[in-house]
């Protein structure tokens, strides 16, 4: 079963996680959404940690330090950040963190990885207003994006149905680029969000 | 080299570098730094992971060479013993002067 999520809050994901496990799913990867497989319904305990890997020898240490420790490595890779783990030995401690400053960082480390994408994705806004594919003139006159020849001077059903059929069309030639604005801001969202969560809990010692 | 700014150590810091005399890799650090602190410190795993990047970044620990594959290994440098020397007189002094008064008010 795959399900689609937006988490802003570590803590809260980390409860929905338990709560799914009690039902019955286990998670299996989060490359595409959460992807869970049928288990045994089971109280869990599992926590998230934020980091990133340059290398494949890193990212091993990182897990072999969960797994020796009594934490299985459920999801997450060497780059996409967010790493998921369960405790399986019952004499583990119960929880991945045993300070606040080490608990909040993970928070900080998201903050920044996130600004660092909003940044990488800048240049590419660029590029693609330099090319021409990114023409605000569209956004003054709409018209244009509607290739149809004659289109404005029909009237009545014949233009209704002219102008609805072509509408996707000219959307995603008009606003195909949207996609990066619009990336580059949710990734300023979450780096804010992210950062403010880490002065929050930073502050509640 | 500035050793000063280190000073005073944390407790969790303290301990790790003190786990570091020999060289160890992760979970064997948390456990030396568990029986060295008589159970009262215990670090997580995303805890210890995070303050040897840490001491990494502040040359305090280095990674060396070992036959474990999966695992990495670290010991103190040089001038992690320094920062460690440095704050053990501190509260060596801390500890003396404290003794004295103690006994000279017998509190």
């Amino acid at each position: 079963m795959r399900k689609f999520k937006l988490f802003i809050d570590f803590d809260k994901e980390e409860q929905w996680l338990e709560e799914m496990a009690s039902k019955g799913y286990q998670l299996d990867s989060t490359n595409f959404g959460y992807k869970f497989r049928l288990a045994e319904p089971k109280a869990k305990k599992i926590k998230i940690d934020f980091r990133k890997f340059r290398h494949s020898t890193d990212f091993w240490d990182y897990i072999t330090l969960f797994e020796d420790s009594g934490w299985r490595h459920l999801a997450g890779s060497k780059y996409s950040g967010i790493q998921y783990f369960e405790k399986v030995d019952d004499r583990a401690i119960d929880d991945i963190f045993s300070d606040n400053d080490s608990k909040a960082k993970r928070y900080k480390r998201y903050a920044h990885s996130s600004l660092i994408l909003a940044i990488s994705n800048f240049p590419l806004l660029i590029c693609l207003y330099f090319t021409g594919i990114i023409d605000p003139v569209y956004l003054i006159r709409p018209r244009e994006l509607y290739l149809t020849p004659g289109l404005w001077d029909k009237s009545g059903t014949s233009f209704w149905f002219s102008f609805i059929f072509e509408t996707p069309f000219a959307l995603f030639r008009g606003a195909a680029w949207t996609f990066i604005p619009l990336s580059i801001l949710s990734y300023l969202f979450f780096s804010y969000k992210a950062n403010k969560r880490y002065i929050q809990s930073m502050i509640k010692k | 080299m500035d050793i000063n700014k280190y000073s005073p150590l944390t407790e969790t810091t303290y301990y790790i570098l003190l786990s570091l005399i020999e060289p160890s890799h992760g979970y064997v650090m948390m456990q030396k730094v568990e029986q060295l602190s008589d159970h009262k410190v215990k670090i997580a795993a995303g805890t210890m992971y995070g303050a040897i990047e840490n001491l990494v970044k502040h040359r305090l620990i280095k990674s060396v060479q070992s036959d474990d594959k999966r695992r990495k290994t670290y010991v103190i440098t040089e001038k992690g013993i320094e920062v460690l020397k440095q704050d053990y007189k501190r509260m060596s002094h801390m500890i003396h002067i404290t003794d004295n008064l103690f006994s000279k008010t017998d509190k």
